[in-house]
């Protein structure tokens, strides 16, 4: 893809599978890579379809670095000399015989192939199937010398603590610094606002006095709001434990894919990460754009116009039929075939609602979501209702729910008209939900279409409960925060 | 769903593994009409949440000789129920860290060799080969179960509800039970609401919920709900073969067929309480225990975790067996190694129910024997 006008110097380069990929200033390795049009970052667990980076589904964007698996080429600056090998490939990503695995018929790989009645455990041939099933899952090699100390965590007892460094999370920060409490607030970001200033929004400068942890991932909420477990991205960094007096969840709203065959093919992404992409890092997300939406898609043509993106469709989600492409888009269905390289998606709008429900849910049959603490409050669109999830012209089986684990809409629906109602029922027998993204937004599709067969809302069906940390530390990280946290 | 039923030959209250397989045997043994009532969701207790481990050796000779006979039936339970279990024989391990623990194994092996159950101490160089990944130089000695293994939930689970339903045995999730009917001295019928269920015999294995539901009768059970949490890391090629106990660390771990690994800790001094909401301070245990004997997975990061409630008793120990005060009154209850024990538990308790008949290996595990002062020493669970 294009480098656009305004994008930054070129600084280096890095090695992807062994062929080398010249980077910006300030680029991801996600944002080199897309530059130099190399879409198809990973491969799906069972189909071995492409993915890329989409902003919506996390395991589209891992890959081993520097030895590390699974790391997030989003989030990983691009540093001369690194390695980055594609993971989900034998014998290697270059020459990958795994994706002979997309030609099966589907139904071979529903949930539960794994324990098929042809090898039934007990027998030799069952043994050997399990250990061929264990390499193929793995995804990634582990690298025997791979290991570093373990980073000490630290605990941080602010006054406020703010999740979120958008308008609303940099409003609620510098009001409670004013008052002269102590702030700490937690972004995902390089800078708090990152994705705002994408946007073209001006924002107001921070106070000082606010301690800012950028990069890293507010990826629990525990004890009622007491503990916020934030976890920086590098993970060379310990994680930190904000035992706050108040915490506000100003964690805005994400555009949700819409729920059509085809949205998981490289070349369909949120608005944040096209916006990212062109006003961060000068890379144009296609060639030829199409933006759908739920009323803001206008708006997002015209900034992405503004700043070189050629759009060649505009139109609202509901009017889609699929999203055609073999390896990557290729194209629309809307009414007639619109020819395009990107799909950019700006809503239905939904929040991240895990770190709301885990501060206020309990159970001892099924974890339920409470009443949010006292001490914890939502700031900015986190507060709006969620927009509905967004199936196209008519429900397409075709579509996947969940394309980190391959869950297609084809076998929920059959295992929805064999009965099976209940979410977490649901999420156990297909694995919807259960990979990187741990439901984000998987639960949302899972829900939806459930509500859809059987003519509820997708509010009284619910969702699976919330297992934070969500891929959200790592596991040196964690064993830093020991004694951190008192046990309760 | 078909509407409960006005009478049943055997009402099993609880779903879970020990609830299914109850009602396999049941079945397999002619018994027809059972019923399984559960106040949860399918696979949403202990059953869907446990660490999945399968050993059939242990420190005492009680609990050798039941979970040895439970390992056996673990090997055929696929051919019985015509569904795959995915029990996978891949060994487990219990490493030993300290002296102590050494010689512990050492005994273990003994009491072993005395049950006809197969382990046996790995040499340092074993050690290396069965787990290449691990820091040696903290392990001083190992006992290994080449027959030990996993029995993953999702697999397990599945097909016993299949092969259950498939034998007419009526299961129904989200019904809670809210009281029994006693007469004359015998547990005659069970509630649900309005609903009244006339039982030949009755059987409560609903694991945390246990003490709740056996006091809807009036009884007093031995034990109360004990919290654990476990957790699963993102997807790696094989690092890790065999299951892993680490009774110093209370820790236990294995990598699934999925590719993650799954595990959990227990930490001393937590106050028991009914909630799966999970904790930091276990979060960070389990990782700094894995993370230490496991150097390599550092970088792994921790997908989910979650919490599952168990019924533990006084001496840690299973309660299977009739329940002394009341007749037609069964008990299975107390599990903390219940993947392990379903099997043999199944089909004890079926032929206990059905001909009276009680198997010598499931006696000393009698309900009563709290109050007779007749405890169980065990030495090797992992368990604070």
């Amino acid at each position: 893809m294009k480098r656009l006008a305004h994008a930054p110097q070129r600084s280096g380069s890095f090695l992807f599978d062994g062929r080398r990929v010249p980077f910006h200033e300030n680029d991801t390795l996600a944002a080199a890579l897309h530059a130099q049009a190399i879409r198809t970052l990973a491969r799906s667990r069972k189909f071995h379809r492409p993915r890329g980076l989409s902003g919506s589904f996390i395991a589209g964007h891992l890959c081993g670095v520097d030895g590390s698996p699974h790391v997030r080429l989003d989030r990983t600056a691009a540093v001369p000399g690194m390695r980055v090998t594609s993971e989900n490939v034998w014998p290697n990503g270059g020459f990958d015989l795994l994706r002979a695995a997309r030609l099966l018929p589907r139904h071979w790989l529903r949930a539960g192939f794994e324990h098929t009645r042809l090898l039934p455990s007990g027998t030799a041939g069952f043994e050997m199937w399990e250990r061929f099933m264990r390499f193929m899952a793995g995804e990634a090699p582990v690298h025997a010398g791979s290991s570093r100390p373990i980073p000490e965590g630290r605990r941080m007892t602010p006054d406020v603590a703010v999740v979120g460094g958008g308008p609303a999370g940099r409003a609620a920060a510098n009001a409670a610094a004013a008052r002269g409490r102590s702030v700490a607030l937690v972004t995902r970001g390089l800078t708090a606002g990152d994705q705002a200033r994408d946007w073209g929004v001006d924002l107001l400068p921070l106070d000082p006095r606010i301690t800012v942890l950028a990069r890293h991932e507010a990826c629990g909420l525990y004890d009622r709001g007491r503990h916020l477990l934030c976890a920086p991205h590098d993970a060379a960094q310990g994680a930190t434990i904000l035992a706050a007096g108040e915490v506000i969840l100003a964690t805005g709203r994400r555009s949700v894919p819409p729920l059509v065959a085809g949205a998981d093919l490289p070349g369909v992404m949120d608005a944040a990460t096209a916006l990212a992409l062109a006003h961060r890092h000068g890379v144009a997300p296609g060639e030829r754009v199409a933006v759908v939406g739920s009323g803001a898609e206008a708006m997002l043509a015209a900034r992405l116009e503004a700043l070189g993106v050629e759009i060649v469709a505009c139109l609202p989600a509901e009017r889609l039929e699929r999203i055609a492409g073999w390896s990557a888009v290729s194209g629309i269905d809307a009414g007639g075939h619109v020819a395009c390289d990107c799909v950019v998606h700006a809503g239905p709008w939904r929040a991240d609602r895990r770190l709301a429900f885990m501060a206020g849910a309990d159970g001892d049959l099924r974890v339920l979501r409470g009443d949010l603490p006292a001490i914890v409050h939502l700031a900015g669109s986190a507060q709006e209702e969620d927009q509905p999830v967004c199936h196209g012209v008519s429900l397409d089986r075709r579509a996947l729910a969940c394309p980190c684990m391959d869950v297609t809409v084809d076998e929920l629906l059959d295992l929805i008209a064999a009965g099976e109602t209940h979410v977490e029922v649901l999420k156990r027998l297909t694995g919807c939900g259960m990979g990187p993204c741990q439901g984000i937004p998987c639960w949302d599709n899972l829900a939806h279409i459930v509500a859809h067969a059987t003519g509820r809302s997708a509010e009284e069906v619910g969702h699976p409960t919330y297992r934070p940390p969500g891929a959200g530390l790592t596991l040196s990280q964690a064993a830093g925060l020991q004694g951190l946290v008192p046990l309760s | 769903m078909n509407a409960l039923p006005q009478r049943a030959s055997t009402v099993i209250v609880g779903g879970g593994i020990q609830g299914l397989m109850l009602a396999f045997c049941l079945a397999e043994r002619g018994s027809r009409d059972t019923v399984v009532l559960d106040a949860g969701y399918w696979q949403g207790g202990a059953s869907g949440r446990n660490g999945t481990m399968v050993r059939g050796g242990f420190a005492s000779t009680e609990w050798t000789r039941f979970f040895g006979r439970s390992l056996e039936l673990w090997i055929g339970l696929s051919r019985r129920l015509g569904e795959n279990v995915m029990f996978t024989r891949r060994g487990y391990a219990i490493l030993a860290e300290s002296d102590a623990m050494d010689g512990l194994l050492d005994t273990m092996t003994a009491t072993h060799r005395q049950c006809g159950l197969q382990s046996r101490r790995l040499a340092a160089s074993q050690i290396v080969d069965v787990l290449p990944h691990a820091d040696h130089a903290r392990i001083r000695g190992a006992l290994y179960f080449d027959h030990g293994g996993i029995a993953p939930h999702h697999a397990v689970m599945k097909g016993l509800r299949k092969a259950c339903t498939d034998r007419g045995v009526k299961l129904f999730y989200g019904t809670p039970v809210t009281g029994f009917e006693t007469s004359n001295g015998r547990l005659a019928g069970v509630l649900c609401g309005e609903h009244r269920i006339a039982a030949d015999a009755t059987v409560i294995c609903c694991g945390a919920q246990n003490t709740r539901v056996a006091a809807l009768a009036g009884l007093e059970l031995n034990g109360e709900a004990h919290r654990i949490e476990a957790m699963a890391t993102e997807p790696m090629r094989p690092v890790i073969g065999p299951g892993i106990a680490l009774p110093e660390r209370f820790t236990y771990l294995h990598q699934t067929a999925r590719g993650e690994i799954v595990g959990g800790s227990e930490t001393p001094g937590e106050t028991p309480r009914e909630s799966l909401a999970n904790t930091v301070p276990i979060m960070a245990a389990f990782a700094r225990h894995l993370v230490e004997m496991f150097p390599c997975l550092g970088d792994l990061r921790i997908l989910r975790h979650w919490t599952g409630m168990l019924h533990v008793t006084d001496d840690h120990a299973p309660m299977m067996g009739p329940h002394p005060d009341i007749a037609d009154l069964w008990i299975s209850g107390g599990w903390m190694y219940g993947i392990a024990g379903a099997p043999a538990a199944g089909d004890m308790l079926a032929q206990a129910i059905v001909s009276g008949v009680t198997d010598d290996r499931m006696a000393p595990f009698a309900v009563d024997r709290f109050r007779r002062g007749a405890l169980i020493t065990e030495g090797s669970t992992v368990n604070v």
